[in-house]
C-alpha cells in the first residue's frame, strides 16, 4: 500500500534522479521514494515547478493543498489514466434518471446514518447516555427509503445529524460549546475540528477515486456543481461517521486537543501547526488500520475499504451488482 | 513487504558509476537510511521492478547487494543507537 506524505516545513520540492527531494528552509534534503508516494499533502509554504509536476502526473501522484488556515485550498489532479468512456456513460445515465440517481443517493444516506447510529451506540455502551438519540435517529432512519425526491432524502439527513451533533456534548468529555454545525467560517472549536478532518476524509476519497476509471465530478446525493469534485463528498459521507468523527472523539477525549491548539484571537477557527499534525497523524495510523474483511476473507486497511466503495459503485453502474453502503459491522 | 537493502560496490574503475547509478535507482523505491543502506515497504512487484533495474548495473563479480525481506515491518524491531532519527516517517 503506497504511503501518504505530509509537508509541514516550508522549502521546495524538486525532481531528482527520477525521484522527488524535499529541500526544507536549511537546505536539508530528503529524498521521497517516488513508487511508494501515494499522494502529498502540502500544509505548509512550497514552491515547486514544472518537472516536478511532469514527474508527479506520470506517477500519478495527487497533490492536496491547504492553506494557513488548514483549509482546503485544492488539488493537482493529474491526467486521468484510467479512462473508461463506457462508464462514464452509466455514469450520467444513473445522474439523469432520477429514479437511478435516487436509488443511489439513498444508498449513501442509509451507509451514512447506519455508521452514525453504532457511532452512538459505542459510546452509549460506555458510559454516555445517549439513548435518546438513538432512539430518535432509528425513528428518522425509517423515513429514508420512503424519500421521494433528492431534497427530501437531504431533509432527512439533515435531521438526522442535527440529532447526532446534540449528542456530542454528552460523547465529548471536555467542556465544548457546541450547538450546530457552522462552515464558512466555522464559529467554534468543534466545527473547526469538523470541517478540518473532513476535508482531510474527501481528499483521501478523492485520491481513491482516482485509482478508478470513475468520474470524480458526476455525484448523486451531492448536486454536482462546477470546480469541485462532488463524487467524493457523496462518498465520504459514509466514512465521516467511522473515521472522522471517532477520531475527533478521541482526540478530544485523550485531550490531545484542547482550547489550546487553536489561535484564539481568531476565534478559535485557526488549529496551530503541531495541532494540525497531531490530527493528520492519528488519521493516517487510523487509515492504515487493518480489519478482516467478512466477504472478501483478508485483511484490509480502512484506506481500501474507500477504493472497495469505488468498485462497489463501479459494479452498481455497470449493473453488474446492486450498490450495497459499508456498513461497520463489527 | 518490508525489506532492507544494503549494497557493497567495489571502488575500482567504473566502481563510482555504479555507486551512483545503484543509490539513484534505490532511492526511487525505498528511504536513505545510512551511506549503503535503504528500507522501505515495497510490493513483490516492485522489488521486482527494482531488481531488473538494478541487474545491468550491479557487477556480479565485483559487487554485492543483499536484501533482508519481512512480512511486515514489526517483525524487524528495530532499535537506534545514537542519533535517533525516524528517516522513514512520512511527515515532513
Amino acid at each position: 500500500m503506497k504511503r501518504s506524505y505530509y509537508i509541514y516545513n516550508n522549502g521546495s520540492l524538486r525532481r531528482k534522479d527520477n525521484t522527488i527531494t524535499f529541500t526544507n528552509e536549511y537546505d536539508e534534503k530528503k529524498d521521497l521514494p517516488i513508487e511508494r508516494v501515494g499522494d502529498i499533502y502540502v500544509m505548509s509554504e512550497m514552491s515547486f515547478n514544472s518537472s516536478l509536476i511532469n514527474i508527479l502526473a506520470q506517477n500519478g501522484i495527487p497533490v492536496h493543498f491547504f492553506n494557513y488556515y488548514s483549509f482546503y485550498t485544492g488539488s493537482f489532479y493529474p491526467r486521468e489514466q484510467l479512462v473508461s468512456g463506457n462508464l462514464l456513460v452509466h455514469q450520467v445515465d444513473h445522474y439523469s434518471d432520477s429514479e437511478k440517481r435516487l436509488k443511489i443517493a439513498k444508498a449513501f444516506v442509509e451507509g451514512a446514518s447506519y455508521n452514525i447510529y453504532r457511532n452512538l451506540r459505542y459510546y452509549n455502551g460506555r458510559g454516555k447516555n445517549v439513548q435518546v438519540h438513538m432512539d430518535l435517529i432509528e425513528d428518522l432512519r425509517w423515513q429514508i427509503p420512503r424519500a421521494q425526491s433528492i431534497q427530501e432524502l437531504m431533509g432527512y439527513e439533515g435531521n438526522i445529524r442535527k440529532t447526532y451533533y446534540n449528542a456530542w456534548p454528552t460523547i465529548i468529555d471536555q467542556e465544548i460549546e457546541f450547538e450546530k454545525r457552522v462552515k464558512n467560517p466555522p464559529d467554534n472549536m468543534i466545527n473547526t475540528l469538523i470541517s478540518f478532518v473532513n476535508t482531510l476524509i474527501y481528499t483521501k476519497v478523492l485520491g481513491e477515486i482516482y485509482q478508478t476509471q470513475l468520474n470524480p465530478t458526476i455525484s448523486y446525493l451531492h448536486e454536482p456543481g462546477d470546480r469541485r469534485f462532488s463524487l467524493s463528498l457523496d462518498l465520504a459521507e459514509i466514512f465521516k461517521p467511522i473515521l472522522g468523527d471517532r477520531l475527533i472523539f478521541s482526540l478530544l477525549n485523550r485531550n490531545q486537543i484542547t482550547q489550546k491548539s487553536f489561535t484564539k484571537g481568531l476565534n478559535y477557527l485557526h488549529l496551530t501547526k503541531e495541532a494540525s499534525k497531531t490530527i493528520v497523524a492519528e488519521l493516517d495510523a487510523k487509515m492504515q488500520t487493518t480489519i478482516k474483511h467478512k466477504d472478501l476473507n483478508k485483511t484490509v486497511s480502512y484506506q481500501y475499504l474507500m477504493k472497495l466503495e469505488c468498485y462497489k459503485l463501479v459494479k452498481h453502474l455497470l449493473g453488474e451488482k446492486e450498490y450495497e453502503p459499508f456498513k461497520i459491522w463489527w | 513487504m518490508y525489506v532492507i537493502l544494503v549494497y557493497d560496490i567495489k571502488s575500482d574503475e567504473g566502481g563510482a558509476k555504479a555507486l551512483t547509478k545503484t543509490f539513484k535507482i534505490c532511492k526511487k523505491y525505498l528511504t536513505h537510511i545510512q551511506n549503503s543502506v535503504f528500507e522501505g515497504e515495497v510490493s513483490e512487484a516492485q522489488l521486482l521492478k527494482l531488481k531488473m533495474e538494478l541487474k545491468p548495473i550491479i557487477r556480479e563479480d565485483r559487487d554485492s547487494l543483499i536484501v533482508f525481506k519481512s512480512r511486515n515491518e514489526r517483525w524487524i524491531p528495530k532499535e537506534m543507537w545514537g542519533i535517533q532519527e525516524d528517516k522513514t516517517s512520512n511527515f515532513l
